[in-house]
């Protein structure tokens, strides 16, 4: 027998001792076993049961955050599975016999509706498990149920399992090194009740029992739950930690194909042990009070007249007209149709079909056209990220991504493969380099393309991490249609014209807008080196009718450069909010129309970008909002609220060419979505107004500065002193929200420090608003536009100072 | 209002006294010199509870504001004037309505910076013989009221004829010996003369049986924190010296103002480590309670005070 755990040690683990249970029922093998499990029992409150199953090596420790922190509705059970935590230690057991055990375990204590958590191996036990009980929810969390195509045995799973009693059993190596992937506070209770060879049996049989090859005995019986899991479709939360060496993303996007109705939440920086984590307990408290619908699969079923923004494709493959222009290299229509119809053909012979996700690492060029075009043509997703943002982010993103190959350059491949981007994923080279050549194949006929409904998912892209945290951003081709059209509408192309752009990737617009696209030859992540003459050169090939700017690249056509174009007849400047004096300086030198539309990776555009007079509490002006597209005002601090008319608040937006959400975010998109007369908003983060139907734009919500005398946008406090002193400044505020005050830093070289006397009396002459402390100092710049001030890290280096020590 | 006012030959004294009379209170100031002002006037020390029963005989308010503020004071002195005198006056003031005692913020200054603190903090420190002894009647006020008590904290005062502050300043950047600590970036938040004096009167108005001001202390403010380099700067200016400050780093300062006070024989010490660290600290406060409680708001920005400061030194 196995003694309990003493109530002093459960108090020393951090446990509630009144939590400890134990019960016997009849095990898999016909004799009594005796399990232990922490239960914290039904309150008066209680309507529902939620039974926690924990992995090899663990135990109901792990759900510590739950047992702690659910609401008293639920009932939370942790169990410990046979030989493991201080259940009893009984004789082996296979993944069947554990199965049936946990089956018998809930009749036994949770008769009736119950919940399902599980991690690790539990996972695979819960799953076999949960078409046997009357499960409400499923909540998996760093686990499987298959190794996913192309995935080796983890390496880590591997070893472990050929030295099975070694590492396992005889020595603590495996709950060590468990132990070890989470914070110090957990070590001791993730090693209480392993001490002792004897007392970890269990854990070597555990891995000795994963199946690999079809021979291993618990071969069959798992393939068979993964089978059944399709019949299973209970609202389901997939809570992956993002660096886990053994069930990693790869695992994540198995899980969530047999399971497309789940919701995802990654948590990037968390390791293996994801029910430990901080924001574990709360994401799955908010999830079940959601009371969450199946959501919608993220793949729709085939809908004839559906299909891409690139079906324009299919009318011009014999057309000889440049669709593509980068300084002097052109490409056609039929260029760009035969190499479509052969990608896709290699990405169909290779497995890459519908709802496939597959990273995108290629430049801006026709290269990206074809990789684009190709995988919509079989259906699957381009996850396309910001190539500019370092290697760092890159592989964060990517691995974010669950992409099941990668297109790419050889050197893109190359780099992938030796930063293990990807791990397992398929590699397809655009250049024949170090991957499955995509230019050789046979061309797949457009009859064979795949055609996806409006809701199909067509493109995820990560937004550009220059204001926060780069996010995954999803994208139906039901809203790519949509997008297409009001860009057509409120930004017309004339027949035969052609756009350019400095924000590269924008060439992507080109074929649903069957408008030839023209670059300088420029460094694509180096838009400033854009100059008028660029644009001249190009009008020798075309018209231009329109260009997309962003500032750098506005300054550089406004700075740099001899020659004025002729031809051009509409700039539209985005990315950040416009100084006017930019938009009069480009008007100038182009004198074309400069509209600055608002719009953000999640929704673009959102107005028309006409000028207007300076409103009443200053900001930049964005025009009015497009047709279709519903702009609302929300409280500062309550979204669910709206402002008083003409009033300062966040900016909700809806429109049909809005993005579908983030993926693997669950918490993120709940967090910044709206519902408002039955119609889905996205909270931008932004601050603004409205003010004769036109929005201005009044910077970041998290730049507000919460004063005393109540919320005040950091552009309404900068923009009066730039223009009457012309200096670049930037405000913070310091101190606690509410009752913070302003410290202005006006833009310099060098460490920050306080002003000079005269600089922050001009300061406080120019500004209307008190400023406690005027200082100087190089201004914190986005790596991205270098346009953006991170007024996060400015506030942060401001306050310490300004606090002393 | 029939006001007894204690320690009225203090700059914030007599501006009380001036603007109680302003308004039209009859006024006894109490203290050992003549303070030239136009009140009934007792002289006698805080040391003699008899004498302060007597006097503030027949008042229906009572301000205490006098304490022993000498540099370095022993600490039976300290305790005799700060503590005893104080429950004296508090005694005397049995008689009458409502009682309004000034103390510090210094008394609850634990070492670490203060951004936008709560200004009522009740944990107390005493760090020296004058922060404690000021600690130690605060206490004694705020534990047993008889009469509806405030009690006001005026953080930094500052003005014209300042001799605290002003004075000191002034005299350390003339000799050369002023120096700004982490070039006075911390930021800080002081008083002017007649915001200081008006939240007192302020206090003795709120000091009614209902009213939230009671039986609290209130750290009073300009409620305009500036770095506090610039603040020195400015007031060595508007007083006429034009001195560039040179700078030292904080925990030099402070290890400096440790020995300077083990080893100075004279009166007062050029660097203590309290003032270094009340020179290198932030210390401002969340002021929307006191604005509520006291119904007081502050009307002297630093940049007017600076400008008054200036133009009483060319009157």
């Amino acid at each position: 027998m196995t003694p309990p755990p003493s109530p002093a040690l459960l108090r020393r683990l951090g446990l509630d001792p009144t939590w400890s249970s134990e019960v016997t029922f009849t095990g898999s093998d016909g004799r009594p076993v005796t399990w232990h499990y922490l239960d914290t029992g039904r309150q008066p409150e209680t309507t529902a049961t939620l039974v926690c199953v924990h992995g090899n090596p663990t135990w109901s420790y792990l759900w510590r955050g739950l047992l702690e922190q659910l609401p008293p509705t639920w009932r939370v059970i942790a169990v410990d599975q046979t030989g493991m935590g201080f259940s009893e230690r009984n004789r082996p057991r296979r993944y069947a016999d554990r199965v049936d055990e946990l089956v018998t375990f809930c009749r036994t204590v949770a008769d009736g509706p119950l919940a399902l958590a599980a991690h690790d191996w539990g996972g695979a036990i819960a799953m076999g498990a949960a078409p046997h009980l009357p499960v409400t929810h499923l909540i998996l969390s760093n686990t499987a149920i298959a190794k996913p195509d192309g995935v080796a045995v983890p390496p880590l799973i591997a070893v472990a399992r050929r030295f099975a009693g070694l590492i396992c059993q005889y020595t603590w190596g495996f709950v060590e090194g468990t132990a070890l992937m989470t914070e110090r506070r957990h070590r001791a209770a993730l090693r209480a009740p392993y001490r002792g060879a004897a007392r970890r049996s269990a854990v070597a049989e555990f891995v000795a029992d994963i199946p690999v090859r079809p021979s291993d005995p618990s071969f069959a019986a798992l393939a068979a739950a993964a089978d059944a899991l399709e019949g299973l479709v209970v609202p389901t939360l997939l809570v992956f930690g993002g660096r886990d060496p053994v069930f990693h993303d790869r695992f994540l996007a198995d899980l969530h194909t047999r399971l497309p109705h789940a919701s995802v939440e990654r948590i990037a920086d968390c390791g293996h042990l994801a029910p430990l984590d901080a924001s574990f307990p709360g994401t799955v408290a908010a999830w079940l009070t959601e009371t969450p619908a199946i959501e919608r699969p993220v793949v729709s079923e085939d809908r004839p007249p559906g299909g891409s923004v690139y079906d324009t494709i299919e009318h011009h493959v014999d057309d000889a007209a440049v669709i593509l222009g980068i300084g002097d290299h052109q490409y056609s229509w039929s260029t760009l149709a035969t190499k479509r119809a052969i990608a896709a053909s290699v990405l169909q012979e290779h497995g890459i079909g519908v709802g496939d996700k597959v990273a995108v690492l290629v430049q801006p060029g026709l290269d990206l056209l074809v990789a684009v075009a190709a995988l919509w043509a079989v259906g699957a997703v381009p996850v396309v990220a910001d190539l500019t943002g370092g290697l760092r982010q890159l592989r964060r993103l990517h691995r974010a991504a669950v992409s099941t190959a990668v297109i790419g350059s050889g050197s893109a491949l190359a780099m992938s493969a030796v930063l293990g981007l990807v791990p397992g994923a398929k590699r397809f080279a655009t250049d024949g380099r170090f991957g499955i050549d995509l230019q050789i194949g046979e061309t797949l006929p457009a009859s064979r393309f795949a055609r996806l409904g409006p809701d199909g998912l067509a493109a995820i892209v990560h937004t550009s991490g220059a204001t926060g945290p780069a996010k995954a951003v999803r994208y139906t081709h039901g809203a790519l249609a949509a997008q297409r059209d009001i860009l057509q509408r409120a930004f017309p192309i004339g027949e035969g014209a052609a756009f350019t752009t400095s924000f590269a990737p924008f060439l992507l617009l080109a074929p649903a807008l069957e408008r030839t696209c023209l670059l300088a030859d420029i460094a694509f992540d180096q838009p400033g080196q854009l100059t008028s003459d660029h644009l001249v050169a190009m009008e020798q090939h075309s018209p231009i009718d329109l260009a997309w700017l962003s500032p750098a690249g506005a300054r550089g056509v406004t700075t740099n450069g001899t020659s004025t174009p002729t031809s051009l007849r509409r700039v539209l400047l985005a990315g950040a909010p416009i100084p006017e004096s930019l938009r009069q300086a480009v008007a100038l030198r182009t004198s074309a129309v400069v509209d600055a539309p608002y719009g953000m990776t999640e929704c673009l555009p959102i107005t028309t970008g006409a000028p207007a007079p300076p409103g009443p509490h200053g900001g930049y002006p964005t025009g009015v909002p497009l047709e279709g597209c519903s702009v609302v005002i929300a409280q500062l601090d309550n979204p669910l609220a709206d402002a008083a008319e003409g009033a300062v608040g966040e900016i909700l937006v809806a429109a049909p060419w809005m993005f579908d959400g983030y993926d693997q975010r669950w918490t993120v998109n709940i967090a910044t979505t709206v519902h408002r007369s039955g119609r889905r908003f996205h909270r931008t983060g932004d601050v603004g107004y409205l003010h004769n139907d036109n929005l201005y734009h009044l910077g970041r919500l998290q730049h507000v500065l919460w004063t005393s005398t109540g919320p005040l946008s950091s552009v309404a406090v900068e923009q009066p002193i730039e223009q009457r002193t012309g200096m670049t400044v930037a405000a913070v505020g310091i101190g606690p929200r509410a009752v913070q005050v302003i410290a202005l830093v006006v833009g310099g070289t060098g460490k920050l420090r306080l002003a000079p006397p005269n600089v922050a009396d001009s300061v406080r002459a120019g500004g209307s608003h008190p400023i406690a402390a005027v200082l100087t100092g190089e201004l914190p710049l986005d790596r991205r536009h270098r346009s953006k001030i991170d007024r996060t890290a400015l506030a942060r280096d401001a306050n310490r100072l300004l606090s002393g020590r | 209002m029939k006001v007894f006012l204690t320690g009225a030959t203090s700059l914030l004294g007599r501006t009380v006294a001036l603007q109680l009379l302003e308004r039209g209170d009859q006024v006894t100031t109490f203290q050992r010199q003549p303070s030239g002002l136009d009140t009934t006037e007792i002289l006698g020390d805080l040391r003699d509870p008899s004498a302060i029963a007597s006097a503030a005989r027949g008042h229906d308010s009572v301000i205490h504001l006098a304490a022993l503020v000498t540099p370095r004071p022993s600490w039976e002195d300290a305790v005799a004037v700060n503590v005893d005198g104080t429950m004296a006056v508090r005694d005397a003031a049995r008689g009458a309505e409502r009682f309004v005692f000034i103390s510090s913020p210094s008394v609850a200054f634990h070492g670490a910076p203060t951004t936008g603190g709560a200004s009522g903090i009740a944990r107390y420190a005493g760090r020296d013989h004058y922060t404690a002894t000021k600690a130690m009647a605060e206490r004694l006020v705020l534990e047993r009221l008889e009469v509806p008590t405030v009690v006001i904290r005026p953080h930094l005062v500052w003005g014209p004829g300042d001799t605290q502050l002003v004075g000191r300043l002034v005299d350390r950047a003339n000799s050369g010996r002023l120096r700004l600590i982490d070039h006075g970036l911390a930021l800080i938040d002081t008083t002017y003369i007649d915001d200081a004096a008006a939240a007192i009167v302020a206090g003795l108005d709120a000091a009614t049986p209902n009213s939230p001001a009671v039986g609290r202390a209130w750290t009073v403010t300009g409620n305009d924190p500036r770095p506090v380099g610039e603040l020195i700067s400015g007031i060595v200016r508007a007083m006429g010296v034009d001195r560039t400050l040179r700078s030292i780093p904080a925990p030099i300062a402070r290890i400096l103002g440790t020995v300077l006070e083990r080893v100075w024989r004279g009166d007062e010490p050029p660097l203590t480590s309290f003032a270094a660290q009340q020179m290198s600290m932030a210390h401002w406060f969340d002021q929307r309670a006191v604005h509520s409680a006291l119904e007081w708001q502050p009307t002297v920005s630093v940049t007017e005070g600076l400008r008054r400061l200036a133009a009483s030194r060319e009157r």
